[in-house]
């Protein structure tokens, strides 16, 4: 009896009416009428296997389609080939669901597992929840893939020309991206969380533990980073209050009132800095339900009351003094300290103690980051946090106020542009023709965010949506849709590569030396700008221009551009493609002069943007920091400075290790073990600490590149 | 005098953003140093009036702030050096008496030549001693072993003007 070997490599006695079966139903949708074709070649297959022991299932398809092509039922034919087809590529698509999930399980550090088990440094895939985190998300991102998007969209995905971000949640689940949560709100009017009901704190103490705990509900309905818009100014309140109770505690012991004051001050000081530290404890120790620490920025410096004065120097001084034994640097939560003039930026300024204070903290910890309020203001039109590492976003107001708290990013799609530069062969006028549409298809895979959220109720995330965090208290069973209109929300298109795309676009010629290529690099984003705001214009939406920071994608897009085009000079040669707008991290410049390369470009993009300078360590000279932050005031409204400052538990050294290809050394005593020892680096936005989860390769690659600025 | 490099923006050889020198020419021949290639006084390009001019230029930027001049090399105190060292140190001085003179030298405060005690009325800050790879620290600010010192001479002047000391 012959027998069949399967696709699957087992074995099954042949079965002559299995063809007929799936040749009649060829047949039927062609409609075709001919009740004994099918037996027909049941019959011509089962005779010429007759007498072999063993067959391929290949083979008598083979015969199949040959047999049917060969007749006058060519329709036919076709629709079993494209059956066998369609039955192909889902079991194809099977087999890589079933790739990834063993990768997820087994580890092993292939091309593909790369990418997914370093995709983000703040993941450590070696653990359990973790792990389930990345299981959901592989099998999320499949079915959107295969079930959700537009086929053309998952193509065009697939293909490298457009990145449809963080797919592992969104559009699968109804989520959204990233958020500034509206802690006011929720402390003032009280909230349920849990099987618990919270009321406005009494101390500062319960302040920042309630906030720690919203930040983890927060971050595990959202896929994105949470930000606290000017905490200093949010937890004024309940400094007061703790300072009421001490003074009330104080005047019970003490007669003289002024000593009473004293003393209150001093244990307000006291618990306001350990409230704090707690705060950073808990932000780092906590695991959100989508296995990392949750992405958090704490937004600060404006505020010159007392309170706000103290929530700003207890916040920076926890940092400065770093966690636990070892003093290590923190890399959540992100810090950004707001700069005006007339508050903190010279020396005649109320809280200029406090900006000396930041100089202090950037130098050894690299955050904070600044945001220099005069520029903000003038190219996102209001003063904002950036929400996770660098969302901006605009201006929106509710019964003639600003408003920005609660407000939140409903997700990203990426062009790749230096994909765009290297089909246009060197013209220009392709390149804009091949953008359009591009553009297009950007457009329409964004659309597919906001349509996924269209009939959603505000019970899926009951924290959001019912208690406040977006700054709405709607009913469970109410639709969320319309809190995403008009601007509220933005959404946003980004980009990235400029560098390469002027590269492969205009070949020789480095953009930084040339102010004709500058002008080139700055147009491609005022289109791009242009394009968005059209879609907001027609849509109601708010579409923004966001620079995306790319931790993963820049060694996606160059990795698949490099598989369809190969090894192009200066294009996809390095494994990594520049974020965004940024200068070619080899280019050897001082810092001042990169600020004016690179400040053109966030009036364009104003929905995201950096600007970051490269560093030695800083620690005995504040005052040059000062500089280059003072330079910055009034060019670029959102900058940070890569001072590293990492230290070997070996010998104890302080300053910068030197990036090799091998990993991290101690440059005194050439300790390379990644456990004695605390390396913090600008992964994107945000920080990470690759000696202990390494960055993926394309981003290894760029950040051993990277050339000091000074 | 000969120079061997130039640095226009430079933030690690002393506080604040600085212009920094390194003139050719040394005679201590520590063990381990940090620049070998500058001892010899032949190397390099010759300190001329237009490099002179470059670096006032440079102090007097409009657009980035320099806090002062910084010369190492080398040797700045290397004897061949102290003519072209004393025409600088009293130019900057001139046109910029609020910027301060670091200058590095592998000599000690206490045994300086005639020659060289002329230049110090015109630094404010001067890093003394010999490398000593035995007392290497990549920790201290400023220098490269812990013999070495961080000398404010200004503070010095103030307090003698004072009275004090």
């Amino acid at each position: 009896m012959t027998e069949i070997i399967k696709r699957d490599g087992s074995r099954q006695p042949f079965d002559a009416p299995r063809i007929s079966k799936a040749v009649a139903s060829a047949l039927h949708d062609a409609q075709v009428k001919d009740p004994d074709f099918a037996e027909y070649v049941a019959k011509k297959v089962a005779s010429t296997v007759a007498g072999q022991a063993l067959v391929d299932i290949y083979d008598i398809q083979d015969q199949v389609e040959e047999l049917m092509m060969s007749s006058e039922y060519h329709n036919a034919a076709r629709k079993y080939i494209e059956y066998r087809q369609t039955r192909d590529l889902e079991r194809e698509a099977r087999n890589a669901l079933s790739r990834d999930i063993l990768g997820i399980i087994n580890q092993d550090n292939g091309d593909d597992n790369d990418a997914l088990l370093n995709e983000n440094a703040n993941k450590d895939s070696k653990i359990i929840p973790t792990q389930r985190d990345l299981l959901a998300g592989v099998v999320a991102k499949h079915y959107a893939k295969q079930h959700i998007l537009p086929k053309h969209i998952t193509a065009a995905h697939e293909r490298g020309e457009i990145h449809y971000h963080d797919l592992d949640y969104a559009p699968f689940f109804p989520m959204f991206n990233c958020m500034l949560i509206d802690i006011e709100g929720m402390m003032t009017n009280g909230f349920r969380m849990g099987n618990a009901e919270i009321e406005t704190p009494k101390s500062i103490t319960t302040a920042t533990a309630i906030t720690a705990q919203i930040i983890a509900q927060v971050s595990s309905h959202i896929y994105g980073g949470t930000s606290i818009n000017e905490i200093d100014r949010i937890h004024a309140p309940y400094v007061r209050k703790t300072f009421d109770k001490h003074l009330t505690q104080g005047l019970r012991w003490i007669e003289d009132e002024s000593k009473a004051r004293e003393y209150a001050m001093e244990m307000t000081e006291k618990d306001c800095y350990d409230a704090y530290q707690a705060l950073e404890y808990e932000v780092n120790t906590l695991h959100t339900a989508n296995g990392q620490t949750p992405f958090v920025t704490f937004g600060f410096g404006l505020g010159t009351s007392w309170e706000e004065r103290l929530v700003q120097k207890s916040i920076l001084k926890n940092r400065i003094r770093g966690l636990g034994r070892n003093c290590k640097t923190p890399v959540f939560p992100k810090l950004v300290f707001a700069i005006k003039k007339g508050v903190n930026f010279s020396a005649t300024d109320p809280n200029y103690d406090i900006k000396q204070l930041a100089l202090e903290c950037a130098s050894k910890r690299m955050y904070p980051d600044i945001l220099n309020y005069d520029k903000l203001v003038e190219v996102t039109g209001s003063f904002k946090t950036p929400m996770g590492c660098r969302s901006f976003l605009g201006v929106y107001e509710e019964n003639g106020q600003l408003v920005h708290d609660g407000r939140n990013n409903l997700g990203v799609i990426s062009l790749n542009l230096p994909r765009i530069a290297i089909e246009s062969k060197g013209s220009e006028a392709t390149f804009y023709q091949l953008l359009e549409e591009r553009l297009a298809l950007a457009k329409e895979a964004l659309m597919t965010r906001i349509a996924r959220l269209d009939n959603v109720r505000a019970r899926v995330a009951p924290i959001l949506y019912v208690e406040g965090a977006c700054g709405v208290r709607l009913q469970p069973d109410d639709k969320i849709s319309d809190i995403f209109k008009h601007g509220r929300a933005s959404i946003s298109l980004g980009y990235i590569g400029i560098h390469e795309t002027i590269n492969a676009l205009y070949g020789a010629g480095d953009i930084y030396d040339s102010e004709a290529l500058r002008q080139k690099g700055v147009a491609i984003v005022a289109r791009l700008r242009a394009a968005v705001n059209q879609w907001k214009e027609e849509t109601g939406y708010g579409f923004s221009l966001y620079s995306t920071p790319s931790e993963s994608l820049c060694d996606r897009f160059c990795r698949l551009d490099r598989k369809a085009f190969g090894i192009i000079e200066g294009v996809t040669d390095k494994g990594y493609y520049t974020n965004s707008f940024h200068l070619d991290v080899e280019k050897k410049v001082n810092p001042y002069d990169k600020v004016d390369f690179e400040q053109s470009y966030p009036q364009h993009a104003s929905g995201g943007f950096i600007c970051y300078g490269e560093y030695p360590n800083m620690v005995n000279n504040l005052k040059a920091l000062e500089n280059v932050w003072d330079y910055t005031y009034d060019k670029v409204p959102y900058y940070g400075t890569n001072t590293p400052n990492d230290s070997c538990y070996s010998c104890g050294y302080e300053g910068e290790f030197d990036a090799t290809s091998r990993g991290f050394q101690c440059p005194q005593c050439k300790n390379r073990d990644s456990d004695k020892m605390s390396v913090t680096r600008r992964v994107c936005g945000y920080l990470g600490q690759p000696n202990s989860r390494p960055f993926i390769r394309g981003k290894q690659e760029e950040v051993v590149r990277r050339v000091k600025h000074l | 005098m000969n120079y061997l490099q130039y640095y226009p923006i430079d933030v690690v050889n002393g506080e604040g953003t600085r212009c920094t020198l390194f003139v050719s020419g040394c005679e201590h021949f520590c063990p381990g140093c940090h620049n070998a290639s500058t001892w010899d006084a032949r190397k390099g390009l010759p300190f001329d009036q237009t490099m002179e001019e470059r670096i006032i230029a440079d102090l007097g930027d409009q657009r980035i702030h320099r806090d002062g001049l910084s010369l190492s090399g080398g040797d700045p105190f290397y004897p061949g050096n102290l003519p072209g060292i004393l025409k600088l140190v009293k130019r900057v001085k001139s046109v910029y008496p609020q910027k301060n003179i670091w200058l590095w030298t592998g000599y000690t405060l206490e045994t300086l030549s005639a020659g060289q005690q002329a230049v110090l009325p015109y630094l404010d800050v001067l890093i003394d001693g010999r490398f000593e790879l035995a007392k290497r620290d990549l920790s201290l600010p400023w220098r490269g072993s812990s013999n070495q010192r961080v000398i404010r001479l200004g503070e010095r002047r103030y307090a003698a003007a004072d009275g004090g000391c």
